[in-house]
């Protein structure tokens, strides 16, 4: 293995762990804000439990978060020392920015919901909504970071050869930030729908805290379906867009289209075959692609062979994430639908095999969530900076392969633990539940 | 102008020593300040609210050194790698023993979790303390900052020397810290361990300023006004101790505060104009060999300063707030309580 790979193989691995922490507290933090406004008002009995009970779990998930996120950041010079050299005069700027605007926002407000004293609810309720504003304007930073690696603007190269910035207003109002950060956030928010459907399933299906069951039932079903419909229409199709215009060969990746057509098909499935340039037993709609990416049945797209071999990303990689990411977002357009169709017939709370159904989708999310990341950043490949360096000449030359193979083992282990760790707390604050886990002050 | 930069990421190094410092000095004194459950609790509780924002300090500094001196950050990151992860790890294991110790309710878990928070605790000051103590020594490094020796060169006795002075500075830190965030016994006995702590930073301080003269011969090339800074530092650490005897617990935090702030003005002069300084007779990465573009510069400049004004706006009034509020020995962590 190459020692690029080996840094490739850690980056990805610890990304894509710490990644699962966000999604939680993105997609959570929406509610816990209006759970914390409903208990100010003092006319919502069950709010105030409802928002400890998240604010706790959100807690987990923050600290998860927080550790497995300064690795990341210190990893662009650890294992990136080239791309850090280039590129530090432009991606450092929004990188510093998260940690000084986003990051301690939420920092000092999460432990002032956090600290268990008597502060008062106008402050807490202000408290609740800086945390979620700092926790989206995180996502906002490191997304911004990525578009201009997507997508690179405002900058421009010195006598050195480095990336120096040229104006800051450029690169993060980048269209391709913007678009990129809505469609995240709002696929943040519908994983947190499902996670509170899910839980309020769980409660209803084992008749327990059943005035909770229903309310995050309900909350979670009718925001899961406002977000699956915003996640494709308007931000995932202009996300779209900005591929199309500026990545064709991920586009290509992406829908497996290896020759280049007037009135090209989309393929619901198949296998593609990069040595044999085909994709294998296809279910295609024909002339969809051409209209989704250009609004025109007969227009042409580009297909992979147009390219030369050596500016492919992994083709099948890209394909398949593609096709899970765009697969679950079906599903859960179809299961919160259905969902609020029953609540709206008042049914829903007893329809036992739709609250299996709603029990048994919360973690995936989480694997639509990972696949997404998958597209943008493997589908971008051989790229690290799009078009200007590639990710082979990125890595760090000095350090050599068994030292990042200890650390590779090392982050496993860690993370491993970790992970279970996480999965242990927040079950079980789970099965204690908002009643039994307020009257205990501690959850344990 | 990379004059300004240098500054602007020395005070947001100074501003993670003094804030986390004294989380780190918490953790460090709890085995002589807290003898059971209840008062072990109280000294995590007493940093619960803080520590998380203090250790975004040393984020926002990441990420500065990265903004603005990328060269730097790429040479000294890369050339560390390994000291790095497991300061990284550490950071890790720590964050987490802090964090999950109030979920679980058996004696047994808890002994567990704050023995590890000490202990990480206790290696990442000597940790950080080595790397300082390297710094102002100088580095085997080639001319553009990449390491270029081996790492038992690291562990050199003037390195191992700072290592330990870090460990006592930042002890007696949180033992004011403690002195005066915690109440009852455990409060009295952290005002007596400052006591001890005082006498060990003096001999640390004296020993260390006289091996630095050996390290970095030239201490007044930088002009006679240096000579200032010892004089203030020791004149803190004299404040400290009548504050402390005295009993005056906020006037003995503030001293040690500036106590810290002298030493890392004094690192900072004896690193300058040097970002990664190389040893005598060779030359490192100074601040002039990767100044970012003007643009660049004046964008990161502008967006620091005002950052840090903001924060420091929301950080005072937050909290005042908290700290209004006493610590209780039984009081949760993570619970949250709306009244």
């Amino acid at each position: 293995m190459h020692i690029a790979d080996l840094d490739r193989l850690q980056f990805s691995f610890t990304i894509m762990f710490h990644y699962l922490f966000p999604i939680g507290t993105m997609g959570l933090v929406p509610f816990i804000a209006w759970y914390t406004y409903r208990a100010a008002t003092g006319k919502d009995s069950n709010a105030e439990k409802a928002a400890i009970f998240w604010t706790k779990i959100f807690a987990i998930n923050f600290a998860a978060g927080v550790v497995t996120g300064i690795p990341m950041e210190f990893q662009f010079g650890t294992n990136w020392a080239a791309f850090s050299e280039k590129a530090g005069g432009v991606v450092g700027q929004p990188l510093a920015m998260e940690g000084i605007y986003a990051f301690m926002l939420e920092a000092v407000f999460l432990g002032v919901l956090l600290s268990g004293r008597a502060v008062g609810s106008r402050l807490r309720v202000t408290s609740a909504l800086l945390v979620w504003f700092g926790s989206w304007l995180s996502g906002f930073f490191i997304v911004a970071t990525d578009a201009w690696m997507q997508h690179p603007v405002g900058y421009v190269v010195d006598a050195a050869g480095r990336f120096q910035i040229r104006s800051l207003p450029t690169v993060l109002l980048s269209p391709w930030a913007w678009w990129q950060f809505s469609h995240v956030m709002i696929a943040a928010l519908l994983a947190g729908s499902l996670i509170l459907a899910g839980v309020g399933a769980l409660y209803l299906l084992s008749k327990r805290d059943v005035e909770f069951g229903e309310r995050f039932l309900r909350t979670g079903m009718i925001w899961g379906l406002v977000s699956c419909i915003l996640v494709v229409i308007p931000t995932g199709d202009l996300n779209a867009a900005e591929v199309t215009k500026y990545q064709p060969i991920k586009l290509a990746a992406m829908e497996g289209l290896f020759t280049s057509e007037a009135g090209a098909p989309m393929a619901i499935i198949g296998m593609p075959d990069s040595q044999r340039r085909t994709l294998i037993d296809p279910i295609y709609v024909p002339d969809v692609l051409s209209f989704l990416a250009y609004g025109n049945l007969r227009a042409s797209v580009k297909g992979l062979s147009a390219y030369k071999t050596e500016l492919w990303p992994p083709v099948a990689l890209t394909y398949y994430a593609y096709h899970i990411m765009v697969g679950l977002g079906t599903i859960f357009g179809a299961v919160t639908a259905i969902g609020v169709f029953l609540l709206w017939r008042r049914k829903l709370f007893a329809a036992r095999w739709m609250l299996w159904i709603t029990l048994l989708i919360t973690p995936f999310p989480y694997i639509a969530h990972e696949a997404g990341w998958i597209v943008t950043e493997v589908g971008r490949q051989p790229w690290i900076i799009y078009g200007l360096m590639k990710t082979g000449a990125a890595y760090s030359s000095n350090v050599a392969g068994g030292e990042t193979v200890f650390t590779i083992i090392g982050f496993m282990g860690a993370y491993f633990v970790l992970g279970v760790l996480c999965l242990y707390l927040i079950l079980r604050l789970i099965v204690i539940g908002p009643n039994a886990a307020v009257a205990r002050r501690l959850p344990a | 102008m990379s004059i300004l930069a240098f500054v602007i990421i020395g005070v947001m190094f100074a501003a993670y020593v003094l804030s986390d410092g004294y989380d780190l000095g918490v953790a460090i004194v709890t085995p002589m300040v807290a003898r059971n459950d209840g008062e072990r609790a109280q000294a995590m509780h007493s940093i619960g609210p803080f520590w998380h924002a203090n250790q975004v300090w040393l984020v926002a500094a990441g990420g500065a050194l990265f903004a603005l001196f990328p060269q730097a950050y790429a040479s000294s990151l890369s050339g560390f790698y390994l000291p790095f992860m497991v300061v990284l790890w550490l950071l890790m294991y720590r964050g987490i023993a802090v964090s999950v110790r109030d979920h679980f309710a058996n004696p047994l878990w808890h002994d567990f979790w704050d023995a590890g928070f000490v202990v990480s605790s206790t290696l990442l000051t000597i940790l950080f303390g080595v790397a300082l103590g390297n710094l102002v020594r100088g580095l085997p490094v080639d001319s553009h900052g990449y390491f270029v020796g081996s790492f038992s060169l690291l562990l050199n006795p003037y390195a191992l020397g700072i290592g330990a002075f870090s460990l006592v500075a930042l002890a007696l830190h949180g033992a004011t810290f403690s002195a005066l965030r915690l109440s009852g016994p455990s409060a009295k006995r952290a005002q007596h361990a400052a006591v001890l702590l005082w006498w060990m930073v003096l001999v640390a301080y004296i020993g260390m300023s006289v091996a630095t003269w050996f390290v970095r011969p030239s201490p007044f090339e930088h002009g006679m006004w240096v000579a200032v800074l010892p004089v203030l530092s020791i004149a803190a650490l004299v404040f400290l101790w009548f504050a402390n005897a005295a009993g005056e617990a906020t006037k003995a935090f503030i001293a040690s505060c500036a106590f810290l702030a002298t030493l890392v003005v004094e690192a900072a002069i004896a690193m300058f104009p040097y970002i990664v300084p190389a040893l005598p007779g060779s030359h490192g990465l100074s601040i002039y060999d990767s100044t970012p573009s003007a643009i660049g510069l004046f964008s990161a400049l502008a967006v620091t300063i005002a950052g840090i004004a903001l924060i420091t706006f929301y950080t005072i009034i937050v909290f005042r707030r908290l700290f209004a509020a006493p610590v209780e020995a039984s009081e949760p962590l993570s619970a949250p309580r709306i009244r």
